[in-house]
């Protein structure tokens, strides 16, 4: 299984599409940190009233944002969709499939898409961290209270309550690339799941209107609304008003469970697919 | 690589294999019920027209597509038997490489896949000639290097059994003779090599055995002297033809053939056969062994059945 895992990462990790969608991550935050420490070095500047310690530590763990965010699943499920329907654009897995049992090939792609992901993530993170820490300095001193386990503590969260949204849109990528064999409609199924989740809202209170129980159990039993509760952990979580007289709001681990469920649910049904399916 | 499996077991074994395409009348029969074996030592050969069902048949083999109907099993297991497969190198649709990574790489990344260090990839790269060009990015390959490439991928792993679709495809003279001593090579190491081929004329000079299969069904397999052996018969060309024709009809048994005529005939009766033509008053230009070409067997099995 290991040597599954090293050919898919020898495979993926030099292609344009890992550069655009995965390492961009560290580049991009290391560009924008050199930036931002130039710019205070060479232009006299007011560093504005000063930051309390929690403030400071919250702001240095924004980077985790960006993967539960549109534009940043965007990316996940862009490159998931590569990683898994590149094979069928390429005609490759006429190469590999004799090779090695395709439930091990499905997970290497899991296990390399996860991982480079949360590689670029934790660099561009560390990154982060050391931009904003070099950037105290260069202002003054770091607020007072600021300490490294405070710090260790608010990443780790951080970085895991990111984890699970970023699980689901690789599962949920890479059932669609098995089942379109298309990148491209990948990318479009990916796009739509997103957007239908920052539409839940006035989805759910539209169609509560005509059918409020059918409705209700649909928010409740699909992952959209789990998605966007996790992802708004930080915020307490979302609250959907389906009209005057009735809301929902879930707890983040009935939100973290049902998520899970779905996941693992997209993952059975990728391999079983994937297992019965004829390679012209 | 190990062969554990009783002495005799045929390396590839397909027995009544199957495929039908789509459900109820839509339904395409693409292979139906083709039963053959493949030896170690020996070359096969798997002719047919385009659209026969050799791909089909070869991607049934190796795993990639579920057959319908009837198992194909590999050193006497079946194909899910990932063990069984491991000992089969493989070349399907020409090589299918990954465009981005250069011909080393993509050895390296099969070799990864298939679970060792890829210690042969040198080897292999030189043995088809592609040690100059491993550095350079698959997609600037031509074709006959990505079917070199290909060549290079079923070797990898020193397999007992190599599966080729159309191998000489793309492959300029010189190639086509390294393939086929190349082949040649393996079966005399051993190891069991079969390829599907539109080439007759290289089949004839390569293969051991052939199968001929058109619109999804076996005509015939058999060992190419078996085939190309059609007893005895004479070829005879003379002038006018109708009138040969006419003078030898009533004493054996004639057709026509693509130059002359087709005498089924023992060599001793070329004597009177040509006495019975000039008699007749035809001119004899040539009379001999009826040499028919696979080609010819081929063309005249496909036409058959298609009649």
């Amino acid at each position: 299984m290991l040597d599954a895992v090293r050919a898919e990462a020898l495979k993926l990790r030099r292609h344009r599409a890992t550069w655009l969608m995965v390492w961009i991550y560290p580049i991009a935050i290391a560009l924008i940190m050199i930036g931002v420490l130039l710019y205070g070095a060479f232009s006299a500047h007011d560093s504005g009233p000063p930051q309390s310690a929690a403030e400071w530590i919250q702001d240095s763990a924004m980077l985790w944002k960006i993967p539960t965010s549109g534009p940043g699943r965007f990316l996940i499920a862009g490159f998931a969709a590569v990683v898994f329907a590149g094979e069928y654009g390429w005609n490759t897995w006429k190469l590999i499939i004799p090779a090695r049992t395709r439930w091990q090939l499905i997970a290497a792609k899991w296990a390399v898409a996860l991982g480079f992901l949360v590689i670029a993530l934790v660099a561009a993170d560390l990154i982060m961290l050391l931009g904003g820490w070099l950037g105290s300095l260069q202002d003054g001193q770091l607020p007072a209270g600021v300490t490294l386990a405070a710090v260790a503590e608010a990443h780790w969260k951080a970085g895991v309550h990111a984890l699970l949204p970023i699980i689901y849109t690789i599962a949920f990528a890479g059932l669609f690339a098995i089942l379109t064999q298309s990148i491209l409609a990948t990318m479009i199924l990916s796009i739509a799941i997103v957007v239908i989740e920052g539409m839940l809202p006035l989805i759910a209170i539209f169609f509560h209107g005509y059918a409020p129980a059918l409705t209700t159990w649909l928010v409740k039993v699909l992952p959209f609304y789990h998605m966007a509760n996790l992802g708004a952990w930080a915020k307490g979580g979302v609250v959907i008003p389906f009209g005057p007289n009735e809301i929902l709001s879930m707890s983040w681990t009935t939100s973290f469970w049902a998520l899970t469920a779905w996941i693992v649910a997209a993952g059975a049904a990728t391999q079983l697919r994937f297992l019965r399916q004829d390679l012209n | 690589m190990s062969t554990s499996e009783p002495s005799g077991t045929p390396a590839l074994e397909l027995r009544a294999l199957g495929k039908t395409y789509g459900r109820g009348a839509r339904g395409k029969r693409a292979v139906d019920d083709v039963s053959l074996s493949v030896r170690h030592g020996e070359v096969y050969g798997f002719l047919g027209p385009n659209g026969a069902g050799k791909s089909t048949t070869i991607r049934m083999a190796l795993g990639l597509i579920r057959p319908t109907d009837g198992e194909a099993l590999l050193f006497g297991r079946p194909v899910s038997d990932k063990q069984a497969l491991r000992r089969v190198g493989s070349l399907v649709d020409g090589g299918t490489f990954y465009p981005f990574l250069s011909g080393r790489d993509n050895l390296r990344v099969l070799a990864r896949t298939q679970g060792h260090d890829g210690a042969r990839i040198e080897a292999v790269l030189e043995r088809v000639d592609l040690a100059n060009d491993a550095k350079r990015k698959v997609k600037g390959y031509s074709t006959g290097m990505k079917q070199r490439l290909g060549v290079a991928a079923a070797l990898l792993d020193d397999p007992d059994l190599v599966i080729l679709d159309e191998p000489a495809n793309g492959l300029d003279a010189a190639g086509i003779q390294d393939m086929r001593n190349l082949l040649r090579g393996l079966a005399a190491d051993g190891k069991a090599v079969f390829l599907s081929s539109h080439l007759l004329h290289e089949v004839q000079q390569i293969c051991d055995r052939v199968a001929i299969v058109h619109k999804g069904k076996l005509l015939r397999e058999s060992s190419i002297r078996d085939l190309l052996d059609h007893g005895q018969a004479l070829r005879v060309e003379a002038e006018p033809l109708d009138t040969a024709e006419t003078a030898l009809q009533g004493k054996w048994p004639v057709e026509r053939a693509p130059d002359g005529l087709r005498v089924q005939a023992p060599r001793a009766d070329a004597p009177a056969i040509v006495r019975q033509l000039v008699e007749a008053g035809a001119d004899v230009f040539r009379v001999g062994p009826d040499d028919q070409s696979l080609e010819e067997i081929f063309l005249t099995m496909t036409r058959d059945t298609d009649a």
